[in-house]
């Protein structure tokens, strides 16, 4: 047995979900890249919350404010005490998307179904297209948490020029400067390649197995602490393209190594390669 | 446009939005798998790069008759489904007519409203790159070369 993880309550198992299901303290939420995932079928009792209809203004590039917010719980059956388990495709980036939004919102007990969708279907559990409704709450929202998990482009470069932990989690091709998604992602896009200086390029995908579920603490440490040496206490700040993926690891380094200053900077590559200015750095 | 793609567009636009989500996940499970002799050639060539998910289109011109085969996961279903639809809309029509629909396909399809912009970006990349390969079908013809297709 190797190391246990910091905060292993975060992570619940596929079998946990299912012994759930019917708890009204529970709600279990589905969080896709692919929207019509959801409608094709979902672990019973499931609502769908998606990251771009639901959770991002639709104006100006932000997350909702606190009133949407609260009107996305009540809709969903969400109150102030209730432990919310996300899961999704592609290993849960989106579930820890969405889970690092209701953290914004300073929503308490957040979890991830460990292994996400994919394990929950290949394992062969039950799946519904029934769209369950829950009883309207009245939800509260605690108050904004953003600070401490949030970064902005100013703190970045603050942040890079004071040479402290930063993380580029696309892949080695976007870290590099050598691909840029141009032509048919011009809303995504960037109009310069290369890394915020002083980044390290950990791909996302190096924290999670083939099955979708997330490595253990003593592989992780392996990637993150033996091979670029971040520690526990660094100040850390992540970022992809827009954020989504770095919210993956911005879950795996705050939760399941316990650092207690890790930040996700969701502008991400897309504002950085957009900004006048901003100094850019290319290649390995 | 082709008719079978008009009626596509027609059925999509006027169905309200989960409709339309049903009417796309019934498309992803409709798509015909790949004839064999194209299965073994889900290869660099026939990916369509503009895709995260794996996405391989097959174009063919016999005469002047377009040969459409797309393969794309399950898990997917969003741009299997609109794959799906390409196939089944324009699969056996004309050149001409293929190269005549517009860019604007997804709009008139309704897909933003349920994808959400961000989303079909991807898609669009498919479109063109099914058009573009059906330029270059065109021109090898032209060049004396029978087949764009994989040669087994």
């Amino acid at each position: 047995m190797g190391e246990p993880y910091v905060h292993p309550e975060v992570l619940v198992s596929a079998d946990w979900v299912q012994e759930h299901a019917k708890d009204p303290k529970v709600r279990i939420v589905e969080s896709d890249e692919d929207v019509l995932l959801y409608d094709m079928g979902h672990v019973p009792g499931a609502v769908k919350i998606d990251w771009q209809g639901d959770l991002q203004d639709q104006l100006v590039r932000d997350y909702i404010n606190a009133e949407k917010f609260a009107a996305i719980c009540n809709r969903t059956g969400i109150a102030n005490d209730t432990t919310v388990v996300f899961y999704g495709d592609k290993s849960n980036w989106w579930a820890c998307y969405a889970f690092w939004a209701f953290k914004l919102f300073g929503h308490k007990d957040c979890r991830v179904m460990n292994g996400g969708r994919k394990l929950w279907i290949d394992q062969k559990r039950p799946t519904t297209t029934e769209v369950p409704h829950y009883p309207t709450t009245d939800y509260k929202v605690a108050g904004a948490n953003e600070a401490s998990i949030r970064a902005f482009r100013d703190d970045v470069l603050v942040h890079s020029k004071a040479g402290k932990a930063l993380l580029d989690v696309r892949s080695p091709k976007e870290f590099t400067g050598e691909k840029l998604h141009m032509e048919d992602y011009p809303q995504e896009g960037a109009l310069r390649g290369g890394h915020i200086p002083g980044a390290k390029n950990v791909p996302w995908s190096r924290a999670v197995n083939e099955d979708g579920t997330f490595k253990s603490a003593d592989e992780l440490k392996a990637i993150y602490e033996q091979e670029i040496g971040l520690k526990t206490q660094d100040d850390v700040v992540a970022y992809c393209r827009i954020g989504e993926r770095s919210s993956l690891t911005w879950f795996v380094l705050t939760y399941l190594l316990g650092y207690p200053k890790v930040r996700n900077y969701d502008g991400s590559w897309c504002e950085w390669g957009n900004l006048v200015r901003a100094p850019i750095a290319k290649g390995a | 446009m082709p008719a079978a793609l008009d009626a596509i567009v027609a059925e999509l636009s006027e169905a309200d939005k989960q409709e339309r989500i049903e009417l796309l996940i019934d498309f992803a499970k409709n798509l015909p798998p790949l004839p064999e002799r194209l299965a073994a050639h889900k290869d660099a060539a026939h990916r369509v790069e503009e895709c995260q998910s794996p996405v391989f289109l097959f174009v063919e011109v016999d005469g002047d008759r377009a040969e459409i085969h797309a393969d794309a996961p399950i898990e997917a279903p969003t741009v299997r489904g609109f794959v799906s639809i390409l196939v089944e809309g324009l699969n056996g029509a004309s050149v001409e007519d293929i190269l005549s629909v517009r860019n604007d396909l997804i709009d008139r399809l309704g897909l933003p409203e349920i994808l959400g912009m961000l989303r079909v970006r991807g898609l669009n990349g498919v479109l063109h790159r099914l058009k573009a390969d059906l330029v270059r079908a065109v021109n090898a013809r032209a060049d004396g070369d029978s087949t764009s297709a994989p040669n087994p």
